[in-house]
């Protein structure tokens, strides 16, 4: 006999001690797709929610090169708010999910008067002589710290924000990297820090510092894929212009041979301004490429976009004899997408449909609803399909099944889906035709 | 007698090109667009000289030249390609020179006196 358990728990049966609470939710927070700051929200959340552990509040530094910069500072500000902020975290059923949706409204509200005050703070890290609570980063040690107002190795500056007796700073380490450090207090119910209170900040000091390499060992992975893929653009491109350039200077040293007719000088004359034409082309579509900038998520008419994609390309899909059809559910209107690059996006696929339908046929747009808040925009044509070779590559940088192509029109529809918190997919048969799904956020949700 | 030069090339202009100023040059030249066409002639007719590209649609430049070779037709070959990388593919050592494209024909014509004369 087996039993199936699922790693995700969101709610924990009466009786779970509140640490292995704590580190389940940590843990889970790990498996979502949160960014950095979010995650550690969650660690100090966890280490404050007031049916979490004995800490009121928890101020979060980040290392960035020498300096030591104050990032956010959790917790509520008055006994009053603490009332509040508490009572709301312990009501039955709030998921992690909600209590980092609850902190992270905090964080980014006006109100939010602690954060604002540790925002202005930083420290140097790796000075002999650094005060607390820099010196803890620096000593990569974990300091507790009594009667802090006559303790002359506290910096005066941090006493007066942070206005407490009783202190806790855990640094965050990992692989004897120093990446930031966290400060816990009581300052609203004034108890004691206790050991077993330290014991468990620091193994979730120990869990953020570790969280904070990894994100930061994965950021140096993407910036070197983004430099091997400069790279590669680069040699391409280069590959890219060498023909149009051999056929400019060639045909232009022809034109400085006194020999050469008059017919033939307006041929080369033709020619090398094609050429060129094909240049400018090659950097257009290079800079429309590497300029993918989403700068704003607006819901966005599905219709008026459709409309707007066949057109542009009804005279080329008349001349193919190509009919070109739409359809959007009923009750779903909008996406949330960047309209400019997703128009820009949805007319390259288009045009790809187009492409694969030299001797006429059918492309059909259409959109409809997919679960709870999401909709697909599916393009479908009755072409030639993408030979299986490389169906899997398609979206990929340079890699192109026509003559010309550069290889960065479905490279480019990706990154702009992608940025757009979507996803796209194809189906496609030789002979059959291709489908693909851009699967996006509806602009409006339920209905 | 005219050297007789074979042009594998899928560009249109490129075509034209080389075959005004391969001409000029002195020798008879032949130019198709893919490698099909090429060894399709190169079994009828006898060459002094294949110059072939590398990337064309269908079969490209590296194919051609092993079945070439497999027809064990002593032909010297010139890669004329834009890419740099292929120098370091096996089988364009096969090949007699390896040129880079570039907006001046002096290297190809100058490799091309080189090893038909």
């Amino acid at each position: 006999m087996i039993e199936r358990h699922n790693f995700f728990i969101r709610e924990f049966p009466a009786g779970t001690p509140k640490e292995l609470q704590l580190f389940s939710i940590i843990a889970q927070s790990f498996f979502q797709p949160f960014s950095l700051v979010d995650n550690l929200l969650v660690i100090l959340t966890a280490l404050t929610a007031g049916s979490g552990l004995g800490f009121n509040r928890a101020m979060l530094f980040l290392a960035d090169g020498d300096k030591l910069r104050g990032e956010f500072w959790l917790g509520p500000a008055s006994v009053s708010e603490a009332d509040s902020i508490w009572r709301v975290l312990s009501t039955p059923g709030m998921g992690y999910l909600e209590i980092i949706e609850h902190n992270r409204s905090l964080l980014t509200s006006d109100a939010d008067s602690l954060t604002k005050r540790v925002k202005k703070i930083s420290y140097a890290i790796h000075q002999e002589d650094a005060l607390i609570p820099a010196s803890a980063t620096s000593s990569q040690e974990i300091i507790l710290v009594k009667d802090a107002r006559n303790e002359p190795l506290v910096d005066s500056r941090f006493q007066e924000i942070i206005d407490v007796d009783e202190f806790l700073c855990i640094p965050l380490l990992a692989q004897k990297e120093v990446l930031g450090e966290i400060v816990l207090d009581n300052a609203i119910t004034r108890q004691p820090i206790q050991s077993r209170d330290i014991e468990l900040a620091s193994i979730c000091g120990l869990m953020a510092g570790n969280y904070v390499y990894t994100s930061k060992l994965q950021k140096r992975v993407v910036d070197m894929k983004r430099v091997a893929a400069i790279g590669e653009m680069a040699m391409f491109v280069t590959h890219q212009l060498r023909n149009p350039l051999v056929m400019i200077g060639g045909f232009a040293d022809q034109l400085l041979d006194p020999k050469t007719t008059k017919k033939k000088r307006k041929r080369n004359l033709l020619i090398i301004r094609n050429e060129i034409r094909r240049l400018e082309r090659i950097l257009l579509r290079l800079a429309r490429f590497l300029r993918i900038d989403i700068k704003q998520m607006i819901p966005v008419n599905i219709q008026e976009m459709f409309k707007l994609v066949v057109n542009a390309l009804k005279p080329r899909a008349d001349r193919a004899k190509v009919t070109i059809t739409t359809e959007v559910e009923n009750g779903l209107s909008t996406i949330l997408c960047d309209p400019i690059h997703m128009g820009e996006a949805l007319r390259n696929v288009t045009d790809n449909a187009l492409d694969a339908l030299p001797d006429g046929g059918e492309i059909q747009l259409s959109a409809y609803r997919e679960g709870e808040g999401w909709a697909v925009i599916s393009v479908r044509d009755t072409g030639k399909g993408i030979p299986e070779a490389i169906k899997d590559r398609i979206f990929e940088t340079l890699v192109s099944t026509k003559e010309q192509g550069m290889g960065l029109g479905l490279a480019y529809v990706k990154k702009v889906v992608d940025a757009c918190g979507g996803r796209i997919e194809v189906e496609s048969k030789e002979g059959k035709g291709t489908t693909f799904k851009l699967h996006l956020k509806a602009g409006e949700r339920g209905t | 007698m005219k050297k007789k030069l074979l042009v594998v090339e899928d560009e249109k202009n490129l075509c034209v090109l080389y075959k005004e100023e391969l001409t000029e040059e002195g020798y008879n030249v032949t130019t198709v667009m893919d490698a099909d066409t090429a060894l399709a002639l190169i079994k009828k007719k006898k060459f002094d000289l294949v110059i072939t590209d590398i990337r064309m649609p269908v079969k490209n430049g590296i194919d051609l030249i092993t079945q070439i070779m497999a027809l064990r037709k002593d032909i010297p070959i010139i890669i004329n390609t834009a890419y740099q990388s292929y120098k370091h593919d096996f089988m364009t050592w096969a090949a007699d020179a390896y040129i880079v494209k570039s907006a001046s024909l002096e290297e190809l014509k100058s490799k091309i006196k080189e090893l038909v004369g």
